[in-house]
């Protein structure tokens, strides 16, 4: 997936110090960045699209990640935000793990399976790769985060 | 001789679990020393679909969704083993050993 995720993932899709003290507000902080960024039209529409998605089955897949996602109307283009809090949220995750690194994905609701869905959909598959998982855990920089995404 | 498996994974967006729980039994089974196929049934359509003889071939079939199998007439007869995806994202392990355990 090397050139298609370079495309459209740089350092503005990354977030190295998020601030949260709760998974809600963790939600809500990264939908406003993805508005900033001109991904999604209507922040608050999305945050509730990615809450009710929440309200299924929790996203936190363990090993203190968690990768919430909606497929809303107010996302203009697939992608996904990659963020570090610093401090665990309790995620209610399927190892009772609490969650410091988030993978937020943002799918517009008739994407039948474009590039940027196909890569969202490959990065799901490496997050079961236990080396891939350390190496995203130890990576100290945006920059680092960068690179062990482009190299999948 | 080597268990075949064949799984088709499927959840309700067809965007994260579907694939996670697809890359979760493929590693299991490997580590089992099982041959293993997976067909994903998700929002980019079904895709490394299972062939009607890599079906009939198999030991045991994994459903590992959360929603309706497409195209299920192809496993008729078949014994097929039904977990959800997050269980399967959870513990790829327990998946396969209780997929194989029911055809032991």
């Amino acid at each position: 997936m090397n050139e298609q995720l370079s495309d459209f993932i740089s350092d503005k899709n990354i977030v190295m110090n998020l601030h949260a003290r709760t998974r809600d507000e963790a939600i809500k902080d990264l939908s406003f960045i993805l508005q900033k960024n001109g991904s999604v039209s209507d922040s608050d529409n999305f945050y509730k699209d990615v809450l009710k998605r929440e309200s299924m089955t929790t996203t936190g897949i363990g090993k203190n990640i968690a990768i919430p996602h909606g497929q809303s109307k107010s996302v203009i283009s697939s992608t996904m935000l990659f963020a570090r809090n610093d401090q665990k949220l309790e995620w209610n995750s399927l190892d009772g793990s609490k969650v410091d690194i988030i993978f937020l994905m943002a799918i517009p609701p008739d994407d039948q399976g474009d590039e940027h869905l196909r890569m969202l959909a490959k990065l799901s598959g490496k997050l079961m790769d236990d080396a891939f998982v350390d190496s995203i855990k130890k990576a100290s920089s945006s920059e680092q985060i960068l690179k062990i995404l482009r190299q999948q | 001789m080597t268990k075949k498996i064949v799984a088709v994974t499927a959840c309700i967006a067809g965007i994260a679990h579907t694939y996670m729980a697809a890359e979760n039994l493929k590693k299991y089974a490997k580590k089992e020393g099982y041959s293993i196929k997976v067909e994903t049934q998700g929002a980019m359509g079904l895709e490394n679909r299972l062939s009607q003889s890599d079906i009939d071939d198999a030991d045991v079939v994994i459903f590992a969704v959360d929603t309706t199998v497409q195209e299920a007439d192809r496993f008729e007869g078949k014994k097929v083993y039904k977990v959800g995806t997050s269980a399967v994202v959870k513990d790829g392990k327990a998946a396969i050993d209780n997929a194989v355990a029911q055809v032991e």
